[in-house]
């Protein structure tokens, strides 16, 4: 400490002179137009750089943890695909797909996934976002679902044309509804706690359902961006004392959000064919015609 | 006492005439002269530097708000005045000049060749930051450099002028 003290007194002259430099120059970047616009266009292309290198280094640290996830995600895959195995061996994907659709003229693609990185990414404020390296051209637009190899990351806000953000899980304004597969019960609220990177909580679940500790908690089929049954978390810890008419469930969230790399942002095929309808429906509830 | 009262007089004569008058006669797309500079020449020597430093900032920041030009005149007095007092306290004794009954540099005291030096290097780094701030891109650089050089020599003629027309 008396270094810097000393630090300080033996260079307050160059301190003293840089500081009301520094006031200056922020007058003129504050109140000249052409400088302002100019100042915040180079500085943000400089840190979306600094994102990128920063990605890619990370990205290497985290390689080991990200091959495990993926190993786990592909053996959940085949688990699915176990009916179809012997054609999905036989074709690639898009032909198989495409047979099908030949096949059945009926069957559409529902959900398709785009792969894209993670290159900023916040989980210590109380509304965090993350941003990905893909936008407008590769495909993504605003509402589409963010999952992680492990689980729900959350919802794309908005997009320029190489770059996207999005609200995460960790986020006070983002909500889900649950699914629990051993009660085959949809019901409730799942919203981040506030607090914990890793933990959720799970509001609005009547008393008298018989939750338990350690059952897996799912996205459920009402949702209308993300699709069923991706991983949300694990009920971690049941509030006994609880005196409302609801559970006080704590929930340990499927998604490691420190270590957030690659994810996929899905497309719901029949988004507006269901909002247009929500939305007659709501201009005209009792139309019967 | 009165020697303060008559520089700051001087420094409002300068502003004004600054921001209403040399700002305002369109003398060409190289030539933009400041010769309110003129006030960092004939501040006394006895001066505290600190104090140098905040009548720079405070000076540019009055012909800032006159000329509508936030924090670019500002800027660059500070930064000049930053480099004119590590120049005096490196090549100018001020003992000698203060034994000759001056208070500042002048052409009497130290000769015709060093103020010429002196006014046009300090003219020089001010116009070269006020240039920078008001192009803000290194893509301009050569229209920076090249307005810089003829406002320098625009302004130290009007520096010479003023030394002619007041004897100070």
């Amino acid at each position: 400490m008396w270094i810097l003290i000393r630090w300080i007194k033996h260079n307050s002259y160059p301190l003293f002179a840089l500081i009301l430099f520094g006031f200056s120059i922020n007058q003129v970047l504050r109140y000249h137009i052409y400088q302002h616009s100019f100042y915040f266009k180079s500085s943000t292309a400089f840190f979306r750089t600094i994102d990128q290198w920063k990605s890619n280094v990370t990205e290497f640290v985290n390689l080991k943890q990200e091959n495990i996830d993926l190993r786990n995600e592909n053996i959940a895959l085949r688990n699915q695909l176990k009916i179809n195995s012997y054609q999905f061996n036989k074709y690639r994907d898009t032909q198989y797909f495409d047979s099908l659709n030949s096949k059945y003229p009926n069957l559409k693609t529902a959900y398709s996934y785009i792969t894209t990185k993670v290159i900023r990414n916040s989980t210590n404020s109380p509304d965090n976002f993350f941003y990905i390296n893909h936008g407008k051209l590769q495909g993504i637009t605003p509402g589409m679902a963010v999952i992680s190899p492990s689980g729900v990351v959350g919802v794309i806000l908005d997009c320029t044309d190489n770059f996207s953000r999005g609200m995460s899980l960790l986020n006070s304004k983002f909500e889900i509804t649950p699914y629990i597969p051993e009660l085959d019960l949809r019901q409730g609220v799942l919203k981040w706690d506030g607090k914990h990177s890793n933990r959720g909580e799970l509001l609005e679940v009547n008393r008298t359902e018989p939750v338990k500790k350690g059952m897996k908690i799912l996205t459920s089929n009402y949702s209308s961006i993300f699709p069923p049954n991706i991983p949300i978390g694990t009920i971690e810890y049941i509030n006994p004392e609880s005196k409302s008419h609801y559970h006080e469930i704590r929930v340990k969230l499927a998604t490691d959000f420190s270590r957030l790399n690659n994810v996929y942002c899905i497309k719901y095929h029949f988004k507006n064919e269901l909002d247009s309808l929500n939305m007659s429906s709501t201009i005209n509830p009792n139309n019967n015609d | 006492m009165i020697e303060y009262i008559k520089l700051f007089f001087i420094a409002l004569v300068l502003a004004f005439l600054q921001a209403f008058i040399i700002q305002e006669v369109d003398m060409g797309f190289w030539m933009r002269p400041m010769p309110y500079l003129m006030l960092f020449m004939v501040l006394p020597v006895n001066i505290n530097k600190y104090a140098q430093l905040i009548i720079a900032f405070v000076f540019g920041t009055f012909i800032d708000l006159l000329s509508g030009s936030f924090g670019t005149h500002a800027a660059s007095c500070v930064f000049m005045v930053f480099i004119k007092n590590l120049i005096d306290h490196r090549f100018v004794d001020f003992d000698s000049i203060q034994l000759q009954g001056e208070n500042y540099i002048n052409i009497d005291t130290k000769g015709q060749l060093f103020f010429t030096y002196y006014t046009i290097s300090l003219i020089f780094i001010h116009h070269f930051v006020f240039f920078s701030l008001d192009f803000f891109e290194w893509v301009r650089f050569f229209r920076i450099l090249g307005t810089t050089l003829f406002s320098t020599l625009g302004s130290y003629l009007l520096v010479l002028l003023y030394k002619s027309i007041f004897r100070r």
